[in-house]
């Protein structure tokens, strides 16, 4: 993992100590409200419904155990005992109170974290495959680049005052686990003609209240270039974002009404400016940060196979656990963990500190120190041996984590909704809650198969339900919460952006109408290996409007 | 009818304006505006300001049922409450966290 050199050191102590100052003046009132929302905003501390919430970067969704445990004392010693995991793969706490803040910071910045960018109009946390650097699919470990764009990134002066908020996300593997074509910008690992590797641009995607797919506006940048053509990228978008309206200033606007190859020809003017200049990435460079991430030091194991079929007769849970939460390592004996965070019934990202510390020492003691999180809300082990499994899973089980459900229709991204946060129109978690409930027995789960719920309350879509294979969108209409459905969304190198079925359900009404999708799946799908996403595509959203609403 | 609603400066705790010029917690405790109070709200909204220890203020549209205060938006509800899932108590104010105007 990467370590702070001494800039890095230095600019969050520095942060740490004018934010600390900041709130002593804000205290005193020295600094009136106007004053200092800008600058509690910069630093992550938004006012929700309730409280304060304070976002923490976890830069890449990569922590070691030092870092989550310090979430854990930070959830224990100045929130109300929990953390909730965000599809930024960042953690939020609920409760803070202002005059906490700064020891916070103190704290965090002890393990060299911080909250620094994670709320404002600035290049937010890189995001990327949970599995990077692991998975047995991947053509480059995206995390070296990653970790030097965090630093680009981090405090740059030209980028501070951006239009909107611009989030990057990236993956080393042609299978998208990282949504890339639903963020502003989106890098795909890829190789040119001579077989040298590089990196796919993909730019003006996103979801809110106009979902787009990005386009693809560079088919092949090399390393050394990369920060030359995203500074030309930033720029031409910093230079004609529509700032004189909110609704219209995000990158995705701009290329849906210049063009992409308007917007293309612009960057390139601009990279022939930049190329080979200042933000030229020498390979010496790169290797320095790739030095932090080399593999760990594997064990040489003979044991390279799960018996799935074996475990699921001897102990079913186990069995179930086995068949979703693991992927494919690329060391011989290995695999990644996933840990859910969506016990049937729970809250979706939710974790106690108690839950967060047995993470951090199952990664300190079967992942080689490793561990993510990761963009639906999930935790994982990147590194574990296969020998370990029993292991791993008997603490899990202690703690309420074991639920094997990864990629199943309980396994949900789900915003905060109007339960906590000042934006929402309706309620998330509660609806979430009782989809899960409904579907939560293992028979009907493995019936079903792999299916993706996505929930927002509101139309900004932190749920991302336009990419999921079925959406639902909270909105208030005359004081009544009313949840929209969609289908057909798709967050993976298949982008798609789901299609509205008709009018909304009221929330004790939704779960039956997801029932009444599902079974409509069940009943037309070729046969159980046809997934509910495959099916829509094969048969079109007819049959699902038909299920919701009959013939009328 | 309307009430005068923000967040408390350190807590960030949900809180109404009540008859005695003081921010409290409770929603029932808040003083209700008739529609020819405009001046006197906006005096409080005014005064309020001044003591920089409320935000997010805002002016929020009730009903009275069977006496009892009922905002019309499900938002303030909620907000009066505290989450409804998980289930948690509401933000409360600190020692030194009471303002009055």
């Amino acid at each position: 993992m990467y370590r702070y050199d001494e800039f890095d050191a230095a600019f969050v102590k520095e942060r740490t100590a004018q934010f600390s100052d900041q709130v002593a003046r804000r205290l005193t009132g020295e600094l009136n409200e106007d004053q200092f929302r800008p600058l509690r905003l910069m630093n992550g501390l938004y006012l929700q419904l309730h409280a304060y919430m304070l976002r923490i970067a976890v830069p890449y969704g990569t922590m070691n155990s030092r870092q989550m445990h310090m979430l854990a004392h930070i959830a224990r010693t100045y929130d109300r005992g929990y953390g909730h995991f965000t599809t930024r793969q960042n953690i939020q706490f609920n409760w803070p109170k202002l005059r906490d803040i700064p020891k916070i910071l103190e704290d965090l910045a002890s393990v060299e974290m911080h909250a620094i960018q994670t709320s404002g109009n600035c290049i937010r946390n890189i995001t990327t495959d949970q599995f990077a650097g692991a998975t047995a699919d991947e053509i480059i470990d995206p995390r070296p680049v990653a970790e030097i764009l965090r630093q680009w990134s981090s405090l740059h002066p030209e980028f501070s005052y951006l239009p909107r908020k611009f989030k990057i996300a990236m993956t080393g593997s042609p299978s998208d686990r990282a949504a890339i074509r639903f963020h502003d910008i989106g890098l795909q690992a890829t190789t040119n003609d001579l077989g040298e590797i590089g990196w796919q641009v993909w730019v003006g995607g996103g979801l809110g209240r106009t979902p787009m797919i990005a386009k693809m506006i560079s088919g092949f940048v090399p390393h050394e270039h990369l920060l030359a053509y995203l500074e030309s990228v930033l720029r031409v978008y910093n230079r004609y974002g529509r700032r004189d309206n909110k609704y219209k200033a995000r990158i995705k606007i701009l290329v849906h009404e210049e063009g992409i190859d308007s917007i293309r020809q612009q960057v390139d003017e601009e990279f022939a400016h930049v190329k080979g200049g200042v933000l030229h990435l020498p390979q010496a460079e790169l290797d320095r940060i790739t030095k932090y991430f080399a593999e760990p030091d594997y064990a040489l194991v003979n044991e390279g196979h799960v018996d799935v079929a074996r475990e699921k007769i001897l102990n079913p849970p186990y069995g179930r656990w086995l068949e979703h939460n693991l992927h494919g390592h690329r060391q011989p004996g290995y695999v990644s963990v996933t840990v859910s965070l969506k016990p049937v019934g729970g809250a979706p990202g939710d974790a106690t500190d108690t839950q967060i510390d047995v993470v951090a020492d199952l990664a300190e003691r079967f992942s080689h120190d490793e561990l993510r999180v990761t963009h639906e809300q999930n935790l994982v082990l990147p590194h574990v041996k296969i020998t370990d499994l029993p292991a791993i899973y008997a603490k899990l089980v202690e703690h309420g984590l074991a639920e094997g459900n990864a990629g199943q229709i309980t396994d949900m991204i789900c915003c905060p909704g109007l339960d906590f946060c000042a934006l929402a129109n309706a309620r998330s978690i509660p609806l979430a809650q009782e989809i899960s409930r409904k579907f939560g027995s293992p028979e009907r789960q493995a019936e079903i198969g792999d299916l993706k719920i996505k929930i927002s309350g509101c139309i900004n879509a932190c749920g991302h339900h336009h990419v999921a294979h079925i959406g639902i969108l909270g909105v208030e209409k005359k004081g009544t919460e009313l949840y929209q459905i969609t289908v057909g969304g798709d967050a993976t190198e298949q982008a798609a952006i789901g299609d509205i079925l008709g009018h909304g359900f009221v929330v004790e009404d939704v779960p039956d109408a997801i029932e009444r999708l599902v079974d409509a799946y069940i009943a037309r799908r070729e046969s159980p290996a046809e997934t509910f996403i495959d099916a829509f595509r094969r048969i079109g959203k007819e049959p699902f409007k038909e299920a919701l609403y009959g013939n009328a | 009818m309307e009430i005068l609603t923000g967040n408390e400066l350190m807590s960030g705790a949900t809180v109404y304006l009540d008859r005695d010029g003081r921010w409290v917690e409770e929603l029932q405790a808040a003083r209700v505006f008739l529609k020819e109070e405009a001046e006197a709200r906006d005096a409080a909204l005014a005064a309020t300001k001044k003591t920089l220890r409320v935000v997010s203020l805002e002016v929020e549209t009730v009903t009275l049922r069977d006496g009892l205060i009922y905002p019309d938006r499900i938002r303030e509800r909620i907000r009066a409450e505290g989450p409804t899932a998980p289930r948690f108590d509401r933000q409360h104010l600190d020692e030194d966290g009471h303002v009055s105007i």
